[in-house]
């Protein structure tokens, strides 16, 4: 255990999961990547709704992405595999960093972490080196971590696209 | 003009010869530097724009910041309910007045040395005023903030000039008045902004932008992944209702048209296969109670995109959109956009309205995300000055001249009518306006 009461393996496991996201997107090994997540997973990432604050209600706020389950992952996939898209073909290099990975509490199945995330992406716009806030609900299914809910606070607002599931 | 003056003739970018069966446009007007300086004094800060929704400056004190092509600007509402609108630089030394984008004050105060200037842009406070300013007869009137040179709204929609030499606003718009109305007239309660927006460069010239947001031709190829995308998710989701998502636009083969509404505004729709999964379908019944049957046709069976020269789109599609053009350069435009939605819709509407925004129109979205990315192919293919000429004559012997029999029964008086979407007639009157502003300035529009 570590002074906050978070099992030091706990802690092992949620890192190594949260690298191995960053790896499977890197890497293009898309169905591998959707299944990290949960049938009933939610990916948000906010809009920004002023200088300093990210929306913060789905339901009546906008949203740069906001997918209610596995499916919307599914979506972004199709269309990067179908090749018919304009903007993901060819597509953009990204290497994602994960730093600061902190798991927050746990309790029974369900465990909350933070990390922070950097993304260099290369392509026909050059490089650019972009951050973003992580915040994760797990869930333990069959004995393994699955991501059940994935925040992404992306700090740009003057956004050079396209902005895909990889480039977050 | 300095040194990157226009050497030739804003005619000869042009090639206006419909008799003979041709209309181009020269590719550098794309790229070249001295096109765009002229493009930023004689069109964007030679008449109206587009500034802002009167939503987003509800209450007295509400400021709004944007350009009008290269100098800011803020709106303000003021005590009395009215719109003011004033170059948003300290009189003193220039410094920019508002802190964000968007806030409420009741007064401006310069971050730099102090001074203040109420709602109207009178100077009311100089910081140490009695000891740098000791003449008697001084007056901190002459440091009042300056007035841009027209401000104007339509149907809530706010449009300013630097210039006081326009015509009056609802002669610039014209035709597109009708247009906003569908937009404006759908709403019991009045439109609002909803919270959040996003703001995403576009590394291509504003124009093709412009072209982009009215082109109903690249439809079927740029979006056919968007469809297949759609189909695939409702058929493994089995999806019922408002998660639906109209596609049938996109597959092709419904009713379609386009219009030049003349003074460079341009406008498309397409037939809903799928009306009653639209967000605003819920208000069927007092749509076609409270309006003309024709207009409430409209607005629940037909989508539309209507773009307002030089630098705002509505569209009204699968959600609804303000979308607001900055140029940066003859190669960089920087584009935001809201969502904007009727007052008092049902909540499972609006957040269908927000899900079907997120789906298309962002650049992290899966359709505006290939728009941006085809128009900047364009941009890059521009520089292959050896091919000079785009052609938009498609179509061109289905054009007509003044209103068709869908324009007469809405009520609109269009330059020209394209009988379908892939046409590309209503990028002449766009064109012509582009062609004669340039050659005139403000004085043409």
């Amino acid at each position: 255990m570590n002074g906050d009461g978070i099992d030091a393996g706990l802690e092992r496991e949620v890192a190594a999961l949260i690298a191995r996201e960053a790896m499977l997107l890197d890497r293009r090994r898309w169905d591998e990547w959707i299944d990290l997540y949960t049938e009933d997973a939610v990916y948000w990432v906010p809009a920004w709704a002023n200088e300093e604050e990210t929306t913060t209600d789905p339901e009546t706020q906008l949203n740069l992405i906001y997918l209610r389950n596995r499916g919307g992952l599914e979506d972004r996939v199709f269309r990067i595999e179908s090749r018919d898209s304009y903007a993901s073909v060819p597509l953009d290099r990204t290497v994602h960093l994960i730093g600061n990975v902190l798991v927050e509490s746990a309790e029974g199945d369900s465990v909350e972490a933070s990390a922070n995330c950097l993304v260099h992406v290369y392509g026909k716009k050059g490089a650019a080196t972009r951050g973003s806030l992580y915040d994760f609900t797990f869930r333990r299914v069959d004995g393994a971590l699955r991501i059940a809910r994935k925040k992404i606070v992306f700090i740009d607002d003057r956004l050079e696209g396209p902005i895909d599931i990889y480039h977050l | 003009m300095d040194g990157a003056a226009y050497p030739g003739s804003f005619r000869d970018l042009v090639d206006d010869r419909v008799d003979e069966g041709v209309f181009r446009v020269d590719r550098s007007i794309y790229t070249d530097e001295a096109v765009f300086e002229a493009e930023i004094e004689r069109i964007f800060e030679g008449g109206w724009v587009f500034l802002c929704h009167e939503g987003q400056v509800e209450n007295p004190g509400d400021y709004f910041a944007t350009e009008i092509g290269r100098q800011p600007v803020f709106v303000m509402r003021q005590k009395d309910g009215s719109l003011g609108c004033f170059i948003n630089a300290c009189s003193h030394r220039g410094a920019l007045l508002t802190p964000f984008r968007q806030g409420n004050a009741r007064a401006l105060t310069c971050r730099f040395h102090g001074w203040a200037y109420d709602l109207g842009g009178r100077c009311i406070r100089i910081k140490n005023e009695e000891g740098g300013f000791s003449d008697p007869e001084f007056s901190r009137e002459r440091f009042n903030l300056r007035r841009i040179g027209a401000l104007g709204s339509y149907k809530g929609f706010v449009f300013g000039s630097l210039t006081a030499d326009v015509p009056p606003l609802e002669d610039h718009l014209g035709a597109a008045a009708r247009w906003i109305d569908l937009l404006a007239n759908q709403a019991r309660n009045g439109l609002e902004v909803v919270p959040g927006s996003s703001t995403y460069m576009i590394r291509g010239n504003w124009k093709l932008q412009a072209e982009n947001s009215v082109d109903g031709y690249h439809v079927t190829t740029v979006h056919r992944v968007f469809a297949s995308t759609i189909a695939n998710r409702e058929t493994r989701d089995a999806t019922v209702g408002m998660r639906q998502t109209e596609a049938g636009r996109i597959k092709g083969n419904v009713p379609t048209g386009a219009y030049d509404l003349g003074n460079g505004h341009m406008s498309i729709w397409a037939l809903h296969t799928t009306p009653h999964v639209r967000p605003i379908y819920e208000s069927r019944d007092w749509l076609e109670e409270n309006l003309d049957p024709v207009e409430a046709d409209w607005i629940l069976n037909r989508g539309r995109n209507l773009y307002l020269f030089p630098n705002v789109m509505l569209m009204d599609n699968p959600s609804t959109q303000i979308r607001l053009m900055k140029p940066i350069s003859p190669d960089l435009a920087e584009v935001t956009v809201y969502c904007i939605a009727p007052k008092g819709e049902s909540k499972a509407a609006r957040a269908a309205r927000l899900r079907k925004f997120e789906d298309f129109y962002l650049t992290a979205g899966m359709a505006t995300s290939d728009d941006i990315a085809a128009l900047e192919a364009v941009q890059d293919g521009s520089l292959g000055r050896l091919s000079r000429w785009n052609d938009m004559t498609r179509g061109l012997s289905d054009l007509v001249a003044g209103p068709d029999e869908d324009a007469r029964r809405l009520g609109f008086e269009p330059a020209g009518c394209c009988p379908d979407w892939d046409h590309e007639g209503l990028f002449h009157g766009f064109y012509r306006a582009w062609r004669d502003r340039m050659e005139n300035g403000a004085a043409a529009a």
